[in-house]
């Protein structure tokens, strides 16, 4: 009996989109990136205040953009979003580059040394490196 | 040089996308209806008619990188009171010097206030207008050059900015259009953030000429008149003490702001004297506090306008001026005096990933006329 509820918490967890409470955030980096990371980097970068990484944000259409902007970068997505309009109608920066998918940003961060991204702690590969798990 | 917008983005939209691959079009508009609260009462261009072209606006922003960190930028706004014509807001180039310093040349926003170069983009803030006590000097935009450097003393976050250029273009006076040029405009911005609290310093100067003598007085009796009455009489001091032909000039800015994601508090200060000249030392000022519920951001603000008419110009004259002419003169000083309080309140409602409804009264009492006058206005502002 309690195997078989281990077994649908642990199928749950797995498909963390249909789960309700939101799961950790794993922020990624390419495995050559040696450089630590503390979460007042994070909102520099995500922020446009740093350029020391390229950051790299998910499709605001996935629920996990709104809790990285949450957990991550200490803001609600119309704050940032009315906090980069700011800097792109003044020509003083651009907003992170936009991909689709997770698959898309483990394979964008994969293939660019100097991209920072992030996934739902569950689909993280080989190919990055976790540098912080936000949860 | 105008064009519509409609060709313009048609324009945009043939151009084939592989040849632009590092252009990007980014763009913002704002809907707003407003209306005064009385038949008598005027104010930001509202009447008791329910307008919806005033304060309505279009842009759209195409920012081309060329590589070897050069790039292009062009904002072209069409404004709904100017019949959506469509101008171009910023054009310029800009160059990274390197990580942390820039430079920029071409039309720029001339950075008076905290919130100048993004007053149009109404999503970018959650009035739904800038204060107008404040922000109504005009002069928004500067040709010429601007430098940027950001820092981090220690684990505060500095942004410098100098600028230097010309303006030349339109001004309102006294509720007349006229002809404004300032020269060498030179000026330096700094801004200091630290966690939710920011504060800014900016500080102009530049030589300023308004061409006034368009400016109507009395029926058949313009300010140009006058300055010939005057010169007729052998007074021409005074019209060297009143007219504004190459005058001294400053601006001094300062602005506080906190913002913790949760509560959100602004206040700017500023205080503008054009030297020799019938136009007042303007010192204005707002104070602002929101709070954010989720989608909802309430917030109330109050804004001050105290400007002292320059009487002294003319008091050494009051003896000589014969009285059909020191009475125009007297009337051009006193059209300078403001004092003027406005509360306003409002709501933003973030109803959508780009887009904002916001419905703001606001209510002037205007001491120097008496007069008081109250705007409703609702609108959406958005981006993309």
């Amino acid at each position: 009996m309690l195997s078989r509820y281990l077994a649908i918490v642990l199928l749950l967890a797995a498909s963390g989109a249909v789960m309700p409470v939101a799961a950790d955030i794993a922020v990624i980096v390419n495995p050559a990136n040696t450089t630590a990371l503390t979460n007042d980097e994070l909102t520099r970068l995500y922020t446009g205040r740093s350029s020391a990484l390229a950051a790299v944000n998910i499709a605001e259409s996935s629920p996990l953009r709104g809790q990285f902007d949450e957990k991550g970068v200490g803001r609600s997505s119309a704050q940032l979003k009315a906090h980069w309009s700011k800097l792109v109608f003044t020509g003083k920066g651009t907003p992170p580059l936009e991909l689709a998918t997770e698959a898309a940003v483990i394979e964008h961060v994969a293939q660019n040394p100097n991209a920072i991204g992030y996934v739902d702690a569950t689909s993280v590969t080989d190919a990055v490196k976790v540098v912080l798990t936000l949860n | 040089m105008r064009k519509s917008l409609l060709a313009l983005s048609f324009a945009v939209a043939l151009v084939p996308a592989t040849a632009y691959s590092n252009t990007t079009i980014n763009g913002f508009a704002s809907i707003k209806a407003g209306i005064t609260t009385g038949s008598d009462e005027q104010l930001y261009g509202y009447d008791d008619t329910l307008d919806f072209k005033n304060e309505s606006l279009i842009a759209l922003q195409v920012k081309s990188d060329l590589g070897e960190k050069l790039s292009v930028t062009a904002q072209l706004l069409g404004r709904g009171r100017d019949d959506f014509d469509v101008g171009f807001e910023w054009a310029f180039i800009s160059y990274q010097l390197s990580d942390n310093m820039t430079i920029n040349a071409g039309r720029l926003r001339t950075p008076f206030y905290k919130y100048s170069d993004f007053k149009d983009v109404g999503y970018a803030y959650d009035w739904l207008r800038v204060p107008q006590g404040v922000y109504g000097l005009g002069f928004d935009t500067i040709e010429g050059l601007t430098f940027y450097r950001t820092a981090q003393l220690g684990n505060v976050d500095s942004t410098l900015q100098l600028i230097f250029g010309g303006y030349d273009g339109n001004a309102s006076l006294s509720g007349a259009q006229v002809s404004a040029q300032i020269d060498n405009i030179a000026g330096i911005t700094w801004e200091l953030a630290k966690d939710s609290f920011s504060a800014r310093f900016a500080y102009l100067t530049g030589k300023t000429s308004i061409d006034t003598s368009p400016v109507t007085l009395a029926p058949d009796f313009t300010v140009g008149n006058l300055y010939q009455a005057l010169t007729a009489n052998g007074l021409a001091p005074i019209v060297t003490a009143i007219d504004i032909d190459d005058e001294s000039s400053n601006f001094i800015g300062v602005g506080l702001t906190y913002d913790d994601s949760n509560w959100i508090a602004v206040a700017e200060y500023t205080r503008v004297e054009v030297e020799n000249s019938f136009i007042s030392t303007q010192k204005n000022w707002y104070v602002s506090l929101g709070k954010r519920f989720d989608s909802f951001t309430p917030y109330v603000s109050y804004e001050r306008e105290n400007n002292d008419a320059v009487v002294s110009i003319y008091q050494p004259y009051t003896a000589v001026l014969p009285p059909q002419l020191l009475v125009p003169v007297q009337g051009l000083v006193a059209s300078q005096e403001r004092d003027a309080s406005t509360w306003n309140v409002g709501v933003r409602y973030d109803f959508h990933p780009s887009a904002a409804f916001k419905a703001q009264f606001s209510s002037e009492d205007n001491d120097t006329t008496g007069q008081r006058n109250g705007v409703l206005a609702l609108g959406v502002d958005l981006v993309f």
